[in-house]
C-alpha cells in the first residue's frame, strides 16, 4: 500500500503549500472530493476479497483521518494568519491625541480662596459671605470708626450715588462699596451665638489704582470668639494657617503692634520665606488683633464674657506669593494666556 | 513722620545702633518704613580754602588751584569746576580718599598728573560725593567751616533719615519729643527734652483773644513780638534738620514754627500783627462766610468749621491753615505767635472736606499735647529772638475747656486673659512708669487692678483695652507665645443637599470654560446694551468713566473678555464668572444679609465663541452653537426638571434666547448674543451666553433608590409630524404628564425637516423605553401604551404619526 502512503504524503504537502482558504478547499477536493484520490482508492476496495478488504479499509480510513486532521490544522493556521493580518492592518497610531472637548480652569484667586476655606474648615470654621454694597454703619461705625475718625482716611471709599440706608438712629446713612470684609464679622456674629468661628472671603473695593493697587480686590476675614480666645491664640492660629497654606514649617511669622479701630491690641503680621526668590524679606501679609470691646458689643455679645480675635488678609497677596505672580493687574484682565497657567 | 537720627539722639541716646533702633521702633508699633543714610560712604574728604586760582597752562577748561586743606602746606590741585574762586570753602578729597563710585563701588583718589601738572587731590561737587545730583560746580561750604575738618563731621553726614509710618492712634509720636519718649520707654534711656525756660518780656504788648467755642478751643496761647527781622537767614543747623525731616526751608519765621512743631509736636501760627483788625475771636463759622487760605485756595465756611476771626471776619481755619490776609511775609516787622489747642472732634474731617491736608490738621485731628502750648511758645520765642531778633511781650494763655484725663481701670486678670500670658504685676507697673502713666495698684490676687491716669500727650487711652494694648506692646509681641487655640472637637459637615460655588466652578472648568474675575463696576453703556438698564446703580466717585456703574448682569464683562482674547488671536474663547450683580429692588427689606431697596444675588455666567471644539484631527470644525452651550448649562443644573421658554432678552438674539426655569421658578437666561452687539462689540462670530442665579444651582436633592427591574425592557420608536412652532419641550411635557407607570424613559433621537414632511412642519422621532418591575410586558401592552401616547400628541398638538 505504498500508494496510500504516497497519497497521504502528497496531500500533506499540497495542503501546506496552499496559501489561502479557497486554494486549500480546492486541494482538499483532489484527495477527499467525489473523484479525489482517496475516494477512488476507497471505491477500489469493493474489488477486493473480504479479508483483504478489511485490512485495506482500515489502512485507508487511517489515511483519511490523517488527511482530514491535516486539513483541519491547515484551515486553523490559515484563519489565524488571516486574523493576524487583519489586526496588523487595524493598528492605530496610539500617540495621536484624543478627541473632544478640552478642559478649562479655575482662576488663581478662586484656587487660593478654596484652599483657605479648606484649611480653616479643617478646624471647624464656618464660611460666610454677604453684601458688597454696604451701609456706612456696617462698614465703619459698627467697627468703631465713627464719622470723621482719622482711620477712615486709611480707606478711600467708593460711595453709591443717590442711595441711602436708614440708620439705627433714624438718620439716613450713605451706601458704599465695602472697603474690607470686616462688615461680615458684624453681620455673621449678629446672626449666631458664641462660640463663633468663621471666615468670610469676598470682594472688596477702594479708590486706588496703580501697579500695586486694584480698585477691586479680595480679602478673607477671620473671626474666632469664645470665652477666652487670646492674642496668643491668634498668634498660634494664624501662624499655623500660613505654614499650612505655604506648606512649609520653615516660614517665619512675626506680629508687630499696629492700629485698627476694631481691634485692640492690633497687629500687623509679617512673614518670611526660608527659601525661594523672596527669602529673607519680611512681607506684610495681614492685619489682625483682639476684637475691640465696642465691636463685641455691636456683635450683640457681652465683652466680659466673649472675647477673641479677628484678621483680614488679601487674597491677591497670598496668591501672588504662592504662585510667583508679579503683577496684580493680571488677575483682572481675563487674559487666557495667563489664566490657562492655572488649569 | 520723617526725621534724622541725629536729631532724635539729641533727645534720647540709647546704647544701640541704627538698625537695632529701627527694629525696636518697628516692633513697638512705630513702623520704620525706611531708614537711609543721608550720604553714601566716603572718607578722606576735608574742608579746604581756595587760596589762588590760575588757568591751567595746557587746558582751557581746567584751573590750577592752590588750597589750604589744613595739611601744613598748601596743595596744588587741578580743578575743572566753573565756580572755583579764591577764598571759597570747598570739599577736598585728599590722596587716599575713598569716594562713592557711580556703580556703588568706592574708588580711591590718588595724586594724578593732568595735562602735565600734578594734582594733589580733588575738589568735589555735591554729585561727586553722592550728596545730590548737583554737578554744576564745587559744593560751596559755609564760610565759618574750619579748614582741615572732616567733611562728614562738618555736614553731619554720618546720619540716617528715619521715615515712620505712624498709625492714627499715635499722634503723640508726630514729634521728635514723642518718638524720644517712646524710645525711652522701650529702652530705659533718659529723655532730654529741649529746655524751654520762660523768655522774659520786654514791654507789655499783648493782643486780645476771646474764645467763643470753649469746647473746640481748649486753649489759645499767644505772644506779640515786635521788631523782628523776617528776612534774617535761617541757621544752617536748623535748615539741615528741617530738610532731613522733609521740610523745605522757606523763611526764618516759617522755619521756626515748623521746627518747633517737629520738635515738640505743637503746630504754631505766625500772624502779621499789623494786618490784624481788632481782637481775635475763636468761633465756629457762619453760613455764607468764606476765606482765602495761605495756599491761595478760597473756601466757603459753614457752622461746622472752627475759625480764627478778627474784626474783618475769618482769618484762618483753626488748626488747619491760616488765611492769606494776615500772613507774615518778609516785610513783616511785628508778629503775633499762636500756640493753641483745638479739640480733635472740632478739626477731624474738615480738611478732607476741603480736599487737602496740612501738618497742623493732621496733628490736631489726632490730638496735640495740650500741656505743651506755653512751653512751645517759649521755645519758638527763643528761636525767633536768636534768629530774627525782636522784643517779646508777655505770653497770654486764654483758656477754654481742656480735655479731662480721667483714670482708667485695668484689671490685671483681664489683661492676662486677653494677651494670653501671665504678665507679672510688677512688670506692668514698670511699663506704666516708663510710659509716664500715673498709676495706683488696687486689690490683691485675682482682683488686682491698676488705676491709671494717662498724660496729656496721649489721646488713645480711654478704656481698659487701651491699657492692655500698651502692656502687650511694651511687654513685646515677640515675647507672647503662639499657641494653637483649643475648641471642642464637634464634627461639622455641609449638608449633602448643598453644593458650593467651588463645585460649580469645577463643573464649568471641566466643560472647557476658564474662570475670569472682572470688575463689578462697568461702563454705563454695557448696562444699557446688555440689560436695558437705564437706571443703573451709580458710583458717586468712580475711578474712571468706564467704571461708573454697578453691573446688573455679568454678560457685558464676559463679552469684553471674549473680545480681549480675540484681539490677541485666540479664536476659540470660553469663559465664565461667578460673581454678584447689583439690582435695585424697592421690595427688598433690610435683613441679616441684605440691604433695603437692593438685591445682590450671586450669579454664574458663561460665554463661548469660535469653534465648538478645539482644533483637532478627525473632527470637522464648526462654530459653537446654542445646543452646545445648552448642554454645558445642563451639566451645571441640579438633577430634575429644568424648563426653557422662548423669551426676548436685551442682550440676546430674539429667536435664539430662552428663559431658564429651575423647579418652576425663573433662574436665568441662555441664548445667542444679539447680532447687533456682536457687531458693536467687534466679535468675530456669534457668541453664546448663559447667566443663571447661583442660589438654585446650589441645592441638589438627596438620591432615593427605585427598584431595578429584572425583566427585559420593551423599546418602541415613534415619529410624529408637528408644526415647526411646537417646541419639543411641550410634547415631552404632555407625554410625561400622561406617562403610564411602565414608561421608564422618553428620549428624542431625531429631528427631520424636508422631503416627506409638509413644509412648515417637522418630524420628531422619539424612543420610549418600557419596563415593569414585576413581569415582562407583552407586545399588546406596549402597543397600547404607544397608541395612547400618539393619541395625546394628536389631540394636543395635531401631531400625525409617520409610518
Amino acid at each position: 500500500m505504498s500508494d496510500v502512503e504516497s497519497i497521504v504524503k502528497e496531500a500533506l504537502e499540497q495542503f501546506s503549500r496552499a496559501g489561502a482558504p479557497a486554494e486549500l478547499e480546492q486541494v482538499k477536493a483532489r484527495f477527499l472530493g467525489r473523484s479525489g484520490a482517496l475516494t477512488e482508492a476507497l471505491k477500489g476496495l469493493s474489488r477486493l476479497g473480504t479479508g483483504e478488504r478489511r485490512a485495506a479499509g482500515a489502512l485507508l480510513n487511517a489515511a483519511k483521518e490523517r488527511i482530514e486532521s491535516a486539513l483541519e490544522a491547515r484551515r486553523r493556521a490559515l484563519a489565524e494568519s488571516a486574523t493576524e493580518a487583519r489586526l496588523r492592518e487595524e493598528a492605530l497610531d496610539v500617540t495621536l491625541p484624543g478627541r473632544g472637548r478640552g478642559r478649562g480652569g479655575i482662576h488663581p484667586i478662586s484656587r487660593t480662596w478654596e484652599r483657605i476655606e479648606e484649611i480653616f474648615a479643617s478646624v471647624g470654621f464656618d464660611i460666610a459671605d454677604g453684601p458688597e454694597i454696604e451701609t456706612d454703619w456696617y462698614n465703619f461705625t459698627a467697627l468703631n470708626q465713627p464719622e470723621n475718625h482719622p482711620a477712615r482716611s486709611m480707606h478711600d471709599t467708593f460711595y453709591i450715588e443717590g442711595m441711602h440706608a436708614l440708620g439705627a438712629d433714624g438718620r439716613s446713612e450713605p451706601l458704599l462699596l465695602r472697603t474690607h470684609t470686616s462688615p461680615m464679622q458684624v453681620r455673621y456674629a449678629r446672626m449666631h451665638e458664641a462660640p463663633i468661628r468663621v471666615i468670610a472671603p469676598g470682594r472688596t473695593y477702594r479708590v486706588d489704582s496703580d501697579a500695586t493697587h486694584s480698585p477691586m480686590f479680595h480679602q478673607v476675614e477671620g473671626l474666632w470668639i469664645d470665652e477666652d480666645i487670646s492674642f496668643a491664640d491668634l498668634k498660634g492660629a494664624y501662624t499655623d494657617f500660613l505654614r499650612r497654606f505655604f506648606e512649609t514649617d520653615a516660614l517665619q511669622v512675626r506680629f508687630r503692634p499696629s492700629f485698627f479701630p476694631f481691634t485692640e491690641p492690633s497687629a500687623e503680621i509679617d512673614m518670611m520665606f526660608a527659601s525661594g526668590p523672596k527669602r529673607g524679606q519680611w512681607l506684610e501679609i495681614s492685619g489682625a488683633g483682639q476684637v475691640h470691646p465696642d465691636v463685641v458689643r455691636n456683635f450683640g455679645l457681652d465683652p466680659e464674657r466673649s472675647m477673641g480675635f479677628a484678621f483680614g488678609t488679601g487674597l491677591e497677596r497670598l496668591a501672588m506669593l504662592r504662585y510667583g505672580i508679579t503683577d496684580l493687574r493680571l488677575f483682572f484682565d481675563g487674559d487666557l494666556r495667563f489664566l490657562s497657567q492655572f488649569d | 513722620m520723617q526725621f534724622p537720627e541725629s536729631w532724635l539722639r539729641a533727645l534720647v541716646d540709647p546704647p544701640i545702633g541704627t538698625q537695632e533702633l529701627a527694629h525696636l521702633l518697628t516692633m513697638s508699633g512705630l513702623e520704620v518704613e525706611s531708614c537711609v543714610p543721608v550720604a553714601p560712604g566716603f572718607s578722606g574728604v576735608v574742608v579746604a580754602r581756595v587760596l589762588s586760582v590760575q588757568r591751567h597752562p595746557n587746558a582751557e577748561r581746567l584751573s590750577l588751584c592752590t588750597v589750604d586743606a589744613g595739611q601744613g602746606e598748601a596743595l596744588a590741585i587741578v580743578c575743572g569746576a566753573p565756580n572755583v574762586a579764591p577764598d571759597m570753602k570747598v570739599p577736598c578729597a585728599l590722596p587716599g580718599a575713598m569716594l562713592p563710585g557711580k556703580d556703588g563701588a568706592p574708588f580711591e583718589i590718588r595724586k594724578v598728573t593732568m595735562r602735565g601738572i600734578e594734582s594733589a587731590g580733588m575738589l568735589c561737587s555735591a554729585r561727586e560725593l553722592g550728596l545730590s545730583d548737583d554737578h554744576s560746580g564745587l559744593l560751596t561750604l559755609a564760610a565759618q567751616a574750619s579748614v582741615g575738618a572732616d567733611l562728614r563731621q562738618v555736614l553731619g553726614l554720618d546720619d540716617h533719615v528715619f521715615l515712620l509710618k505712624l498709625t492714627p492712634n499715635r499722634a503723640d509720636c508726630l514729634s521728635l519729643l514723642g518718638v524720644a519718649r517712646e524710645v525711652a520707654a522701650l529702652t530705659g534711656a533718659g529723655v532730654r527734652p529741649p529746655e524751654t525756660p520762660p523768655v522774659p518780656a520786654r514791654g507789655d504788648s499783648t493782643f486780645p483773644v476771646r474764645i467763643a467755642a470753649a469746647r473746640a478751643c481748649g486753649r489759645f496761647g499767644a505772644r506779640v513780638i515786635r521788631n523782628v527781622d523776617a528776612t534774617a537767614p535761617v541757621p544752617e543747623w536748623m535748615k539741615r534738620r528741617l530738610e532731613r525731616a522733609g521740610q523745605r526751608s522757606i523763611s526764618a519765621l516759617v522755619d521756626v514754627t515748623n521746627y518747633v512743631m517737629l520738635e515738640l509736636g505743637q503746630p504754631l501760627h505766625v500772624y502779621d500783627l499789623d494786618k490784624l483788625a481788632g481782637g481775635i475771636e475763636v468761633r465756629f463759622g457762619r453760613e455764607g462766610e468764606s476765606l482765602k487760605l495761605l495756599n491761595e485756595q478760597t473756601v466757603s465756611i459753614d457752622g461746622s468749621v472752627l475759625c480764627i476771626t478778627d474784626g474783618s471776619g475769618p482769618i484762618g481755619l483753626a488748626g488747619i491753615m491760616g488765611g492769606n490776609s494776615t500772613k507774615a511775609g518778609f516785610a513783616t516787622r511785628n508778629i503775633l505767635l499762636e500756640s493753641a489747642f483745638f479739640a480733635p472732634e472740632a478739626i477731624a474731617g474738615r480738611a478732607r472736606r476741603y480736599n487737602f491736608a496740612s501738618d497742623a490738621s493732621h496733628r490736631f485731628e489726632r490730638g496735640v499735647d495740650f500741656g505743651n502750648c506755653v512751653a512751645s511758645i517759649e521755645r519758638a520765642t527763643r528761636l525767633i529772638l536768636d534768629v530774627c531778633g525782636g522784643e517779646p511781650g508777655p505770653v497770654t494763655d486764654t483758656q477754654g475747656e481742656l480735655p479731662v484725663r480721667s483714670t482708667v481701670r485695668m484689671r490685671v486678670a483681664r489683661a492676662r486673659r486677653v494677651i494670653g500670658v501671665p504678665v507679672d504685676t510688677r512688670e506692668i507697673a514698670g511699663i506704666f512708669d516708663r510710659l509716664g502713666f500715673a498709676h495706683r495698684l488696687e486689690g490683691a490676687g485675682d482682683a488686682e487692678s491698676f488705676e491709671v491716669t494717662p498724660p496729656s500727650h496721649r489721646f488713645d487711652i480711654a478704656i481698659e483695652a487701651d491699657l492692655i494694648e500698651e502692656v502687650a506692646r511694651v511687654h513685646g509681641f515677640e515675647r507672647i507665645p503662639a499657641h494653637p487655640p483649643r475648641a471642642a472637637a464637634a464634627m461639622r459637615a455641609r449638608s449633602e443637599s448643598q453644593r458650593t460655588l467651588h463645585a460649580l466652578r469645577r463643573i464649568l472648568a471641566e466643560r472647557d470654560y476658564r474662570e475670569v474675575i472682572s470688575h463689578s463696576f462697568v461702563d454705563a453703556g454695557w448696562e444699557a446694551d446688555f440689560a436695558a438698564n437705564g437706571e443703573p446703580i451709580r458710583l458717586a466717585n468712580p475711578i474712571a468713566n468706564h467704571l461708573e456703574v454697578m453691573r446688573s448682569t455679568l454678560i457685558g464683562s464676559l463679552v469684553a473678555s471674549l473680545r480681549y482674547n480675540q484681539n490677541r488671536d485666540i479664536e476659540r474663547v470660553r469663559v465664565f464668572e461667578v460673581a454678584r450683580v447689583y439690582l435695585r429692588d424697592a421690595t427688598a427689606q433690610a435683613g441679616p444679609l441684605q440691604l433695603a431697596g437692593l438685591r445682590q444675588p450671586m450669579r454664574v455666567a458663561a460665554a463661548a465663541c469660535g469653534a465648538a471644539l478645539p482644533a483637532q484631527w478627525g473632527t470637522a470644525r464648526r462654530d459653537v452653537d446654542f445646543y452646545d452651550v445648552k448642554a454645558d448649562l445642563a451639566a451645571l443644573l441640579p438633577p430634575g426638571e429644568a424648563r426653557y421658554e422662548p423669551a426676548p432678552h436685551p442682550a440676546l438674539h430674539p429667536g435664539r434666547s430662552a428663559r431658564v426655569f429651575i423647579g418652576g421658578a425663573p433662574a436665568g437666561w441662555i441664548g445667542e448674543l444679539h447680532p447687533r452687539w456682536q457687531r458693536k462689540y467687534e466679535l468675530a462670530g456669534p457668541a453664546l451666553v448663559f447667566e443663571i442665579d447661583a442660589q438654585p444651582l446650589l441645592q441638589v436633592p438627596i438620591p432615593r433608590y427605585r427598584e431595578v427591574s429584572r425583566f427585559p425592557p420593551v423599546v418602541r420608536d415613534c415619529a410624529v409630524v408637528v408644526p415647526n412652532a411646537v417646541p419639543w419641550q411641550d410634547l415631552l411635557g404632555a407625554l410625561n404628564e400622561a406617562r403610564p407607570a411602565a414608561v421608564q424613559d422618553i428620549r428624542l433621537f431625531d429631528l427631520y425637516r424636508g422631503q416627506g414632511v409638509d413644509a412648515g412642519g417637522k418630524s420628531l422621532a422619539f424612543r420610549v423605553v418600557m419596563q415593569d418591575t414585576s413581569r415582562t410586558l407583552t407586545d399588546e401592552e406596549a402597543d397600547a401604551v404607544m397608541a395612547g401616547l400618539s393619541e395625546i400628541l394628536a389631540v394636543r398638538f395635531g401631531a400625525k404619526v409617520r409610518a
